[in-house]
């Protein structure tokens, strides 16, 4: 019998035998696991297979009505992951059973749990979008009293994003939950963010917010509105951050505390409007844009530009060369043109410079918008989704449907409500 | 009673860190900031949880790390992902190995090693192993050497105060290399110079760091009809005979108490809080905290049996309550009235536990007695992580840690060794060097220098300037000067061998000049300037000659600072 990985194994290699446990490899090397626990890869001579492996079991996958409980919907990413060991890369493959046992401190709340989906979430797309949406809708039916969403981080801002507009009415929190170190190691941020996500969803609120860590500490996690919430590192654990608003609240489940920072939207009736047009695109604009580029924008039905500082595009207005007659062209052809800032936080002005006049002219969606690039993305396909007509659409995309645009700008830096 | 023996050497380099660019460097500034960490165990890839991560799992401590942003970064701070290994370090790993006589794998495969104390913000020590089966010729003969390992040095603990620990990160990450000998060794002479070898051989590569804590040794030993128990933390190379005996003896008395006990039938019972015996107690160690008591049926006796000078049988179990968090514990075999019992809580201690029993105050007491309890119950000596304390005795940690402590660090791609073994420099053995030095400086220097803190510098600087120079330099002028409290650093060094060469001071001098310079912050010229000793040559010496007369002597005892004694002597003729 051929020995696989998981096997005891005896390899020989430059005149010596070692036992082991036979590892998966990625090169033209033999991994093995010696006795003292170090894996080491050797051009081995010989793999005698002294024992086969133990098969072990298969989880069971249980599916239990939600109701009365918080459900705990398994989307991927790295707060449940483990160690693969064909590639030896981490990848999302826990299921939310599986997270009870590893999480005792989860036997403080009732939980149901179901995995939704197993993937990474840079390949998330609208149709896991709609498959996590449509989940979450029957959670709520079966009468669960929160919902807990394990998500990767990555992409996790542009699901918080549409589950917002799509779920615009809840009966009760929807709480998006993400760890930025893997579950296999003791350092884990998933325990602190888990714990605090399933606190925030057994409270008193109804709308979609996402949970994570507040600092580099081990203490306290932020509740952040679904639109607001965005990735603003790429390794630490506090790199989700509220952008030009408060969070909405500190949670620290150990003290049993839930402090609330603005108001959250009150529990009422479920009322889903799920539609996508996903023929939307997004571009960030930069010095030398190239006109060609705008002019093959044409083929979308909506575009959303990430422009420079109050809401700008090279637009070439002394007479240099920019991209003015193709935005123009754009906006003409009846694609639905709108602006978002990557400075990220703080608000639109087309009133300021002759070039946010210019597109407020053409029409060029944008001017007093505080919304971040992925809210405005997200709600360009949402409008376009559930409005052909491009006029009643542009209505909706300046109208502010799930806190994603505010009227008044609240005084910090806009991070995290720092001032 | 026949033993084996073993040992673990962690050898720090001076390269930078391994798994980030940071410097390997110890900062006596303030920390900028500190923040707070918790640490969970988990299951390893053979769905095991290791018995040792879970007995610190337990603890449920918090953690407080102050970063140093001089020495570290977010990779240090669990924030960021490692970065590739540092090439030097591994370069130095490999070349080490080599002069080990071992076979270097062909791919390496960084592990994680899971460590809950909290020394590592990860929860794991990044390891690999890079050899294996090398050796080391001892006058008893070949000691093997199982393995050697690249890994990164633990942070450095601050403080310890009930269920927190503080902990520094700027030594985090520092590259440590391991080399753990096969139970080859005899006896503690033995044991002692196999650690003296491994440690001359390090030394002969410039990438190994010098000084305090940059060398540990972890002892190994088995002892026959006991167990296997790992010493962690031994200094000083002299104590390693001491630690040896006295293991031994503690093993020998062990077996014997274990005999005792089941001859006796003896078995601890059950754990009462005795709190309320102590309402009114004058005793300060008990007094307004809960107390906790185990009954020790049968002990009578043995809890106070020495196993050697200063540790009994209840010290070790005194060790196991500490782990989870309390001072210490107090047992029968004491004299009671020393911690202010009176004889009436004594009386009423008995009539609730007992004759024999043991007692913890605080909160973690009952965590405590149940790992006493635990101890007590073992009817063999366990294999256990002690911890080498500075008179040769040891004391409990942790249970010896099994296979499930290493899970692959996916983070870092396998690195295969072919590709960098061409680029290894052979190091030379401590022989040979000294075989080199012996002609270049002779005898007596080269026994110096072999084991000098100096040694690199020397053999760096020897390329430029004359040997027996450099070698009197650092081995004369800087240990006298630093016996006075003078460190002088290597850049003055070789600024003033530089202006030595270029005529412009006289090598007596060498020590006024680095002195001055060292102790006001000056280079070597502003202190030669300062000083006014630039040499007096050529025409300005035959000038100065004219003018004092040829007499050697008087010239020589009047500008000593400043005048070749050689240039003189061919001037004066």
């Amino acid at each position: 019998m051929e020995a696989e990985a998981g096997d005891l194994v005896e390899v020989s290699y430059k005149g010596r035998t070692y036992r082991g446990i036979l590892m998966p490899s990625s090169s033209q090397y033999t991994v093995i696991k010696l006795d003292n626990g170090y894996n080491i890869g050797i051009g081995a001579d010989s793999v005698k297979l002294l024992k086969k492996a133990e098969k072990r079991g298969e989880v069971e996958r249980e599916e239990e009505s939600a109701e009365g409980k918080v459900a705990i919907l398994g989307c991927g990413g790295t707060i449940a992951s483990k160690v693969d060991y064909r590639t030896g890369a981490v990848y999302p493959s826990i299921t939310p059973s599986e997270l009870r046992a590893i999480f005792p401190e989860l036997a403080r709340w009732p939980i149901a749990s179901k995995q939704v989906l197993s993937v990474f979430s840079e390949d998330m797309g609208v149709e896991e979008w709609f498959k996590i949406c449509e989940n979450v809708e029957s959670a709520l039916k079966e009468g669960a009293k929160g919902v807990v969403i394990l998500h990767g981080t990555d992409t996790l801002s542009y699901t918080a994003a549409f589950l917002s507009y799509a779920l615009p009415s809840l009966p009760a929190p929807v709480v998006l939950v993400g760890a930025q170190r893997s579950s296999d190691r003791p350092s884990s941020d998933n325990r602190l963010n888990l714990m605090n996500a399933v606190f925030s969803a057994t409270q008193d609120f109804g709308e979609v917010a996402a949970c994570m860590h507040a600092s580099t500490n081990d203490d306290f996690c932020y509740l952040h509105r679904g639109t607001r919430v965005r990735k603003m590192h790429t390794s630490r654990r506090d790199a989700f951050k509220s952008v030009s608003a408060l969070p909405l609240a500190k949670v620290d489940y150990r003290n049993q505390s839930f402090e609330a920072f603005s108001s959250l939207k009150n529990r009422a009736p479920l009322r889903a409007e799920k539609h996508f047009n996903a023929n939307v695109c997004m571009v960030y604009a930069h010095p030398n844009l190239s006109p060609k580029l705008v002019e093959k924008l044409r083929d979308f039905d909506g575009v959303l530009f990430v422009g420079t500082g109050l809401g700008h595009l090279p637009l070439g207005f002394f007479g240099g060369k920019g991209v003015y007659k193709e935005v123009k062209e754009l906006v003409e052809s009846g694609v639905l043109v709108a602006i978002a800032s990557q400075c990220l936080a703080g608000r639109l002005s087309h009133n300021v410079y002759s070039n946010g006049r210019l597109l407020k002219e053409l029409g060029v969606v944008g001017d007093g918008l505080d919304w971040t690039p992925e809210a405005a993305y997200v709600k360009l396909g949402w409008v376009l989704g559930k409005e052909k007509d491009v006029k009643k659409a542009k209505t909706l995309l300046e109208r502010n449907v799930a806190g994603e645009i505010s009227r008044r700008s609240w005084v910090g830096d806009g991070y995290q409500g720092r001032y | 009673m026949a033993i084996k023996a073993g040992i673990e050497i962690h050898q720090r380099l001076n390269t930078g860190k391994l798994f980030c660019r940071c410097p390997s460097i110890l900062c006596d500034e303030k920390p900028l900031f500190s923040f707070f960490r918790r640490l969970h165990a988990v299951a390893s890839e053979l769905g095991e949880v290791d018995i040792a991560a879970e007995k610190e799992s337990e603890r449920a401590r918090l953690f407080e790390y102050q970063v140093y942003p001089r020495a570290c970064c977010l990779v240090e701070m669990d924030e960021e992902p490692p970065s590739e290994m540092d090439k030097t370090a591994l370069k130095v790993a490999l070349e080490i190995a080599q002069a080990l006589n071992a076979d270097i794998v062909d791919e390496i495969h960084v592990m994680r090693k899971i460590v809950l104390d909290g020394s590592n913000t990860s929860g794991f020590q990044r390891t690999a192993l890079i050899a294996m089966n090398g050796y080391i010729e001892t006058s008893k003969g070949r000691v093997g050497i199982e393995s050697i390992a690249l890994e990164e040095e633990s942070a450095g603990i601050v403080a310890r105060e009930g269920g927190k620990a503080v902990y520094r990160l700027d030594r985090l990450g520092i590259p440590l290399v391991e080399i753990s000998t096969s139970p080859d060794i005899k006896d503690g002479a033995h044991l002692k110079e196999t650690a003296e070898k491994i440690g001359m051989l390090l030394r002969m590569s410039p990438y190994v760091a010098r000084g305090l804590g940059t060398i540990r040794q972890d002892v190994n030993i088995s002892v026959e009809g006991g167990a296997r128990v790992e010493i962690k933390g031994a200094q000083d190379l002299h104590t390693l005979p001491l630690l040896l005996e006295k293991e031994v003896r503690r093993q020998k008395a062990l077996l014997e108490i274990i005999e005792e006990v089941k001859k006796r039938g003896a078995r601890p019972g059950a754990i009462k809080e005795v709190t309320d015996l102590f309402k009114d107690t004058s005793s300060k160690i008990v007094k307004n905290r809960c107390v906790f008591g185990l009954e020790m049926k049968g002990f009578e006796g043995l809890l106070g049996k020495e196993l050697y000078e200063g540790r009994r049988f209840g010290t070790e179990l005194s060790d196991y309550a500490k782990s989870m968090g309390v001072r210490g514990i107090i047992h029968s075999d004491e004299d009671l009235a020393k911690y202010g019992f009176s004889s009436s809580e004594i009386a009423s201690l008995r009539a609730s536990l007992g004759n024999c029993f043991v007692l913890v105050a605080g909160e973690e007491g009952l965590k405590a007695l149940e790992e006493v309890k635990r101890r007590a119950s073992m009817l063999f000596v366990p294999k256990e992580t002690r911890k080498a304390n500075a008179d040769g005795s040891t004391s409990y940690m942790r249970p010896l840690p099994g296979r499930a402590r290493l899970y692959p660090e996916t983070d870092i791609p396998p690195i295969a060794t072919a590709p960098l073994l061409p680029h290894l420099t052979k190091l030379l053995t401590p022989q040979e060097l000294e075989k080199t030095l012996e002609q270049q400086v002779g005898k007596e220097f080269a026994k110096k220098l072999i084991k000098s803190h100096h040694l690199h510098l020397f053999l760096r600087l020897s390329q430029h300037y004359p040997p027996k120079l450099v070698a009197s330099l650092l081995e004369n002028t800087l240990v006298a000067l630093r016996r006075e409290g003078v460190m002088v650093d290597e850049s003055l060094v070789k600024e003033l061998l530089s202006l030595y060469a270029e005529e412009k001071i006289v090598k007596s001098a060498f020590p006024d000049i680095l002195a001055f310079a060292a102790k006001h912050g000056l280079s070597v010229k502003e202190a030669v300037e300062r000083l006014g000793v630039e040499r007096i040559k050529g025409s300005e010496l035959k000038r100065l000659v004219e003018r004092e007369g040829r007499d050697f002597k008087k010239i020589i005892s009047k500008y000593r600072l400043r005048v070749d004694p050689k240039e003189l002597k061919e001037m004066i003729g």
